[in-house]
């Protein structure tokens, strides 16, 4: 029932600002910290099902030589498929590489650091760029007209298809691997941020506006007084969206990105090598899930910072 | 008329959609004079036209034909010079603003340094008897609390004029009640001009010092009606009998225009 | 600036086709003066054809490589497909099942938010690994579980957020859980349903080229691309890239066909301004 006290605010927005702003009124805040321990328990039990459902079925199929009733399991049990969890976890703590001190887990972290940079500057950059668009719309109906389907092309274009001209563009300009993935990151995130900041730019009733016509505002007293302060929330839920997208970008980018470093280049090493080593493949595909979820976690925080003063819209 | 009028309104006509299929004559032909210091009600069933000339006078919406002078400017500069203020019926306090915030927010607009607009907010907030919650949010703030805030808002440029467009409306009947006598001591201390906005009779008839009667389709003026008793009104000015044949005398200048619109 | 636009559309029928052409025209104009300057700068300015090849080139390569696109795309579409129709389907289901138990939905569906927050396509080598690098299910699994998070997450959504009005309406009526969940609660889900589903249709697209980048077979469109791109033969490579957008493009392109179907009292439908 938690989930129906909260107004569908934009019911046609997927991640609509609704979510996590239940603070407010001390019942509210106590139902909100409820609820976030609640999620952070059976994420817990999520997590330890997982490991319980990998392990039976590795165990099951070790038992029946992948077959039951005369079908064989989808996927096979052996190490070399399945390398157990067990592996996984202890191959984050021992050397990454034969001959080198460093142990894979914190090889991962780093190179993860510079994923994550990537990601950080792409989402940057195409937040601005996404702002700035949304703006650009606001006030030029005719552009945002024209512009707007071309903008919706732009994102069911495969980014990976582009990926390696993006890169080859970098190298050509003479510029480091990382500002081709960075660019990459950018791409993809400024398009949620526009569609929510235009949302909310758009979304101060009209007793705001024509109050603040009535005080004779200018244009530049309504933007930056009325309609970016009232786009914070929607802006925020686009930022989120771009964030895990900026990481996705980053990550396919690394992927074309020949000699450059990141997660996802380690990613590629893994699996090139896999019959190497297995178990680190799965221990680098966890450290990128979880570099993605921090860095999500983040922009939430920053969230909750800025909109401290503000209850329910 | 006493005194010098603060506002002229002039042939005023507003049509929406004109020359089209579904062309409407909101307002026909207005004449109004209104003198300063005077409290003045636009009284009348819904869709006669109250708000839109409410609106046309703060230069919200354009008129069709005529003109309004407010102060001696036209509306548009009137606006610009902040000789109005506006209460709306929400009170539409900006969410991310705390109280003392949204009521600087005018003399923000018009540029007025910091130390100045703290000052003038303290004693708007002394005004409205709201001192103490300068730091709070909106959400935190009643209904009428933040209608409060609202006229606090309005009046923090010191404007000759009060617009107000229903704003007791959306409150139930206890706090308007009590508004509305907090609005009558807000009134004589600042000595405003007001103009407002409501379709209901005993609120116009304890508030004004004269109730202008609007009749519909297309809207005009039916009636302009003083209402001679003593400021300041109290609670007791509601049980007066001369407040109950006010009413009636105001009751049937609207209903003798249903009546005869009927009959045309 | 949008009153005109937004309020008060005609209801004339001829006012139909001639809105349509009103709309039409800027999204034209933008694309011809584009492609014009696109042209114009790269043959004023003799850019070379890895920075961009001309307009032109890339029509006469696609056209000259028309039967080995389309068969490479034939295997990425239905990877397509498959990705979207599994994750979608498992996505409803979970969310139907969930939306029944309101003590867990909460909780399951924040976990699901916070993982629908990790890069899916990190997965790609791992499934790659399980079902085969030549196999459809590694490229369609991929899809599907990236399309799955966010239709669950969606759709649960639709079928929790139910206006209170409408559910004490129903309750008033006596009606039971079976019709609350028929009469109310999915029409209420479908615009969140079709929301995610045009996310994850371009999802899907993503997904499985991706996947094919870390090996599929040699006849698929992500591999196609990568292949033309390293020769080098660019013309052919922004080929293969127009048609893969072409791809993603009439994914989407379906999905809002879709919704303009099932849902036609939906304002995003008749555009009406919120």
């Amino acid at each position: 029932m938690t989930a129906m006290k909260n107004p569908p605010l934009a019911p046609t927005s997927s991640e609509g600002p609704s979510v996590t702003r239940a603070a407010g009124r001390t019942s509210a805040k106590a139902a909100a910290l409820r609820s976030r321990l609640s999620t952070g328990a059976i994420g817990a039990v999520v997590l330890v099902l997982l490991a319980a459902l990998w392990e039976g079925y590795k165990a099951l199929g070790q038992a029946t030589g992948d077959r039951l009733l005369g079908l064989r399991f989808p996927v096979a049990t052996d190490d070399l498929s399945m390398p157990g969890v067990g592996a996984i976890l202890g191959a984050l703590v021992e050397p990454a590489r034969r001959g080198t001190s460093t142990i894979l887990g914190v090889y991962l972290l780093e190179e993860a650091s510079v994923t994550l940079r990537e990601a950080a500057y792409g989402l940057v950059a195409g937040s601005l760029l996404g702002l700035a668009l949304a703006i650009v719309f606001l006030h030029l109906p005719p552009v945002s007209r024209g512009l707007m389907p071309w903008l919706v092309a732009s994102q069911t274009v495969p980014l990976v298809a582009i990926a390696p001209m993006v890169v080859i563009w970098g190298g050509k300009a003479g510029l480091p691997p990382w500002v081709a993935v960075t660019g990459i990151a950018a791409y993809l995130a400024f398009f949620p941020v526009t569609i929510n900041a235009l949302r909310g730019l758009k979304s101060p009733p009209k007793v705001q506006t024509e109050f603040m016509r009535s005080v004779a505002a200018g244009r530049r007293q309504l933007l930056f007084w009325l309609r970016l302060p009232a786009a914070l929330p929607y802006l925020f839920a686009g930022l989120r969206l771009a964030a895990t997208a900026s990481v996705v970008g980053a990550i396919v980018g690394e992927l074309s990105a020949g000699t450059g470093r990141g997660i996802g280049r380690v990613i590629l090493t893994f699996a090139y090598y896999y019959s190497n080593g297995p178990e680190k493949l799965y221990a680098a595909v966890l450290v990128a899930a979880v570099t993605g979820i921090v860095f999500v976690q983040v922009l939430n925080l920053l969230e909750r910072f800025a909109l401290r003063n503000r209850h329910t819209r | 008329m006493p005194e010098s009028p603060i506002i002229r309104i002039d042939g005023v006509t507003k049509q929406f959609n004109p020359g089209t299929d579904r062309s409407v004559t909101a307002l026909a032909d207005i004449d109004l004079t209104i003198a300063e210091g005077e409290f003045v009600s636009l009284l009348g069933p819904s869709g006669c036209g109250k708000s839109t000339l409410l609106r046309i006078m703060a230069d919200l919406t354009p008129p069709t034909a005529g003109s309004v002078s407010l102060n001696g400017k036209s509306p548009a500069t009137a606006r610009r010079d902040r000789d109005y203020g506006m209460v709306f019926q929400q009170a539409g306090l900006f969410e991310w603003r705390s109280v003392q915030r949204n009521v600087e927010l005018p003399l923000q607009v018009a540029g007025v340094a910091k130390q100045e607009r703290r000052a003038k907010t303290a004693a708007m907030l002394d005004l409205v008897r709201l001192p103490e919650f300068a730091r709070h949010f909106p959400w935190q703030l009643s209904g009428g609390m933040q209608q409060r805030v609202a006229i606090a808002r309005a009046l923090s440029a010191d404007p000759k004029i009060l617009f107000m467009d229903e704003p007791l409306g959306a409150l139930d009947e206890m706090n308007r009640e009590h508004l509305q006598g907090e609005l009558l001591r807000i009134w004589s201390d600042t000595r405003t001009t007001v103009v407002f906005v409501t379709h209901s009779i005993t609120e116009a008839v304890f508030l004004s010092s004269r109730i202008v009667v609007m009749s519909p389709r297309p809207g005009r003026i039916a009636a302009s009606i003083d209402v001679d008793l003593p400021y300041p009104r109290t609670a007791e000015t509601r049980t007066l009998p001369a407040f109950f044949d006010k009413i009636t005398e105001v009751r049937e200048a609207l209903h003798g225009m249903t009546v005869a619109e009927d009959a045309a | 600036m949008t009153a005109h636009a937004g309020r008060g559309r005609p209801m004339l029928v001829a006012g139909g086709a001639w809105d349509t052409a009103r709309r039409g025209l800027p999204v034209t104009v933008t694309a011809l003066v584009i492609l014009g300057a696109w042209q114009l700068v790269v043959r004023l300015f003799d850019v070379p054809s890895f920075i961009l090849p001309a307009p032109t080139d890339i029509a006469s390569a696609l056209v000259d490589q028309l039967t080995t696109i389309l068969s490479a795309s034939r295997l990425t579409v239905s990877a397509v497909l498959l990705g979207l129709v599994s994750g979608s389907v498992a996505g409803i289901l979970v969310a139907l099942v969930v939306s029944r138990f309101h003590r867990i939905s909460g909780p399951v569906l924040g976990v699901a938010v916070i993982v629908n927050c990790a890069p899916i396509v990190a997965l790609a080598p791992i499934f790659n690994n399980w079902f085969g690098v030549t196999s459809l299910a590694s490229k369609a699994g991929v899809a599907g579980v990236m399309v799955f998070f966010p239709v669950l997450v969606n759709t649960a959504r639709g079928l929790l957020q139910v206006a209170p009005l409408h559910l004490e309406l129903m309750e008033s009526l006596a009606a039971r859980p079976r019709q609350i969940s028929l009469m109310l609660r999915l029409p209420n889900a479908l615009p969140y349903l079709f929301n995610a589903l045009k996310l994850g249709s371009t999802l899907a697209v993503i997904g499985v080229i991706v996947t094919e980048y870390f090996g599929g077979p040699s006849n698929a469109l992500g591999v196609y691309i990568a292949q033309q791109a390293s020769l080098p033969r660019f013309a052919e490579a922004w080929a293969g890239i127009l048609v893969a957008s072409l791809l993603g493009l009439a994914m989407f392109g379906v999905m809002s066909l879709l919704e303009r179907l099932l849902m036609p009292w939906h304002e995003s439908v008749h555009g009406g301004e919120a």
